[in-house]
């Protein structure tokens, strides 16, 4: 089994990009501020300069965790359930269920390993430019050099290897539970009871996230250090708890979007109603890496603008320390904000290029290339709604409550235009990708794409 | 140039040909070094028939399917579907050209996975955008025995089910012409002589129009007449065939297929 994993890696590189790029990019993030640790350990470093690098290291791992595994679960279970069919063929032919599960958990593995394997140059590179940021921004010493080693090393492959033998046993676990025939049908309508503890755990990260918003608004007013962190948290969690929650709360989306989808003229609509509805999970997994990019990108960009905005209250001029220090911030948010990005393109367009051959059916029945984009990016539209929505709400968990600490207001008086533009991006990446994939993918004559077996 | 054949009833406009191809030229590859896959094929298919197209593998069967349903264009020569030319145009104009005059049915059962066995016969309808009746797309499954799975999905059916499905799929839609390219291959027999005895009906009782190409002589005589292709030519053909007539056909076109490989490769 392990065996066949290996040459199912080497037959279909392809296949496994997606999730390639995933561990890879994601490791980079996790060692280029793991790296940061290795520098605090590596030799004499003064307090303020230690006391620099740890928080560096755990206030951007909070985001960088979190998006890191979600990227590694939902390239994995995509890949995984992209499989389904093939894994039920093996199933009907005789495998039993620890073997299946051995040949998943072997390709995640190998596939976890080589990403992080290749990440440890760029991560070098990455934590770097991180120290030298902070060098430039007087918040380390002149002294203290980068460096990267065995923290790093052991934190990058641990997560990532954790993260996707993780994703690869609940994957597995779903198609082996249960029995061949049902295996089949599920491959075929992707359709599954959403777990409970999903529903459980997303409740509860929802209700840490509202705590959190909460905590900072009442108990952490004009704070520091404390409520920025706390603060930032709010929106981790809540972004965490709609990410599980996905699958559900986008068939509540789409059960208040049928009406109007189906009053649409043609016939786009009432497809793209059908697909989101008979494929929950599908669709959720497009969704969570929007949630994601939306939350992080208006949650951090927005701390920065009260904080910004409270400076300017007590009458302070902005510094250049502070601008320094503003520049690292929006740094590392665009590091993360460009992972969450990538993300939402590798999984629209490992999503969409799966569907070729549903796509090469529906033109032999008779639907013209143009119907077919037109039914993809509605139902882009409806993910990229979903997920922009959610994602502002977590933001939010964020936002007002730091606002209340900071100006002791409810609505910072920043302008919405940083909002404006982040969804704009969040529209423009799923639209582009999903769409731009599709344009691509019915290039196939309609017939060979029907009747393909992947 | 291309008139009618013979005209049944006087009517200068009517078709008797449902599909007719002229001088069909169909290569593969560089123009220096070309796999003809089908060589100066001229045919006319009469309205209302059911015809088989039979041939070794290889013989350019799913070839000749494709340029005459429009799915793919030849490299020479013309084809009219109901009378009408099919010219080059893109993909778009294309599919409006099938949409309004063939439907397909294939091996792989190709229903749309989150419709339900309904709403897959009336999504041909949607797609052009016409008036979906509902009570007819019923009745056209009821008469393909599955009244009662009308609004099951295609993964709660049976691979014979499914295949019944499609076919009433095509026919729902009215189109001049079906074709089917092994439509009965992943079957078991039983599930097979229903659905070669579904299509002969929609010919027999519908005055429907089926091209079906095949490798297996029982099913090829469901038909009324098939037609045998060798090394992308036509090479003869067989009215109200028995299985036996044509397995015997069969058997010697492969030799003789055979011998002229052994012939061109002592050459
Ligand atoms: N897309 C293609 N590219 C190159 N050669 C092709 C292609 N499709 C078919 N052929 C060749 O054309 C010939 C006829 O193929 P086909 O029509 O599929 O035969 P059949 O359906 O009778 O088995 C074969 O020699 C085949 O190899
Ligand atoms: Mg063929």
């Amino acid at each position: 089994m392990l065996l066949l994993s290996l040459r199912s890696l080497r037959r279909q590189p392809a296949r496994f990009a997606a999730s390639l790029l995933a561990t890879f990019l994601g490791a980079t993030i996790l060692m280029s501020f793991a790296s940061l640790l290795d520098t605090r350990v590596a030799g004499a470093v003064d307090p303020d300069s230690a006391k620099t690098l740890v928080l560096m290291a755990s206030v951007v791992g909070g985001w960088g965790l979190v998006i890191v595994l979600f990227a590694v679960l939902s390239t994995l279970s995509l890949l995984v359930s992209q499989r389904a069919a093939e894994m039920a063929l093996l199933k009907s032919i005789g495998a039993t269920p620890a073997q299946i599960g051995l040949m998943v958990v072997g390709e995640a593995l190998a596939v976890a390993a080589v990403g992080a394997l290749a990440a440890i140059l760029p991560a070098d590179l990455g934590g770097g430019l991180v120290v030298h940021l902070l060098h430039n921004t007087g918040q380390l010493a002149p002294d203290v050099t980068h460096r990267f080693g065995a923290i790093a090393i052991c934190l990058g492959f641990g997560i990532t290897l954790v993260a996707a033998g993780v994703a690869a046993v609940l994957a597995a676990r779903r198609t082996t539970r249960t029995n061949a025939r049902d295996a089949l049908l599920v491959a075929a309508t992707g359709q599954r009871p959403v777990p409970r503890a999903r529903i459980i755990s997303g409740v509860v990260f929802l209700v840490a996230g509202l705590s959190c918003g909460i905590t900072t608004a009442v108990a952490l007013r004009g704070g520091g250090v404390e409520t920025m962190a706390v603060g930032a948290q709010g929106a981790i969690f809540a972004a965490i708890g709609f990410a599980l929650l996905a699958p559900v709360l986008l068939r509540a989306v789409i059960a208040v979007l049928a009406g109007p989808l189906r009053v649409l003229p043609g016939v786009s609509g009432y497809l793209t109603e059908r697909n989101v509805r008979g494929q929950l999970q599908k669709m959720a997994g497009a969704v969570v890496p929007i949630i994601l990019f939306t939350g992080i990108s208006t949650g951090t960009l927005y701390m920065q603008e009260i904080e910004n905005s409270a400076k300017a209250m007590t009458g302070a001029v902005q510094t250049v320390a502070d601008r320094n220090t503003e520049t690292l911030n929006l740094v590392v948010v665009g590091m993360l904000a460009v992972f969450a990005g990538i993300m939402v393109i590798n999984t629209l367009v490992a999503a969409t290029t799966f569907r070729r051959r549903e796509f090469g059916q529906q033109r032999l029945i008779g639907a013209t290339p143009p119907q077919v984009l037109r039914m993809v990016g509605l139902e882009g539209a409806v993910l990229v709604f979903t997920g922009v929505l959610l994602g502002s709400l977590a933001a939010t968990v964020t936002v007002f409550p730091y606002s209340v600490a900071k100006l002791g207001t409810f609505a910072p008086d920043t302008s919405i235009a940083l909002y404006l533009a982040v969804v704009l991006a969040a529209v423009a990446l799923t639209l582009g990708s999903s769409v731009g994939t599709a344009r691509r993918v019915i290039r196939t004559p309609a017939v060979a794409a029907a009747t393909t077996r992947i | 140039m291309d008139g009618p054949r013979h005209a049944p009833n006087s009517h200068p406009t009517q078709q008797a040909e449902a599909v007719r191809l002229v001088s069909v030229r169909k290569t593969y590859g560089a123009a220096d070094n070309p796999v003809v896959a089908l060589n100066n094929v001229t045919v006319g298919l009469p309205a209302g028939t059911f015809t088989a197209v039979m041939g070794p593998s290889g013989s350019g069967k799913s070839t000749f399917l494709h340029c005459a349903a429009g799915l793919d264009q030849p490299t020479s020569g013309r084809v009219f579907i109901d009378g009408a030319e099919l010219t080059g145009g893109d993909e778009t104009a294309l599919t409006k050209f099938r949409r309004q005059r063939v439907g397909f049915v294939f091996q792989q059962f190709n229903l749309l996975p989150t419709l339900t066995a309904l709403q897959n016969v009336a999504l041909p309808l949607r797609l052009a955008g016409r008036r979906v009746d509902l009570r007819h797309c019923r009745a056209v499954l009821a008469s393909v025995g599955l009244a009662e799975r009308a609004d099951h999905l295609p993964a709660e059916l049976s691979g014979g089910q499914q295949q019944r499905v499609a076919i009433a799929r095509a026919i729902a839609a009215q189109p001049r012409v079906i074709f089917a390219d092994e439509p009965t291959g992943a079957l078991d027999t039983t599930a097979a002589r229903d659905v070669l005895g579904l299509l002969r009906q929609s010919v027999r009782q519908g005055g429907q129009t089926i091209v079906m190409v095949t490798h297996d002589p029982v099913a090829a005589s469901y038909a009324d007449a098939v037609l045998f292709l060798a090394d992308g030519q036509l090479v003869g053909s067989l009215t109200r065939p028995t299985a036996d007539a044509v397995a015997q056909r069969m058997a010697r076109l492969s030799d003789e297929v055979a011998r002229r490989h052994q012939v061109a490769v002592g050459v």
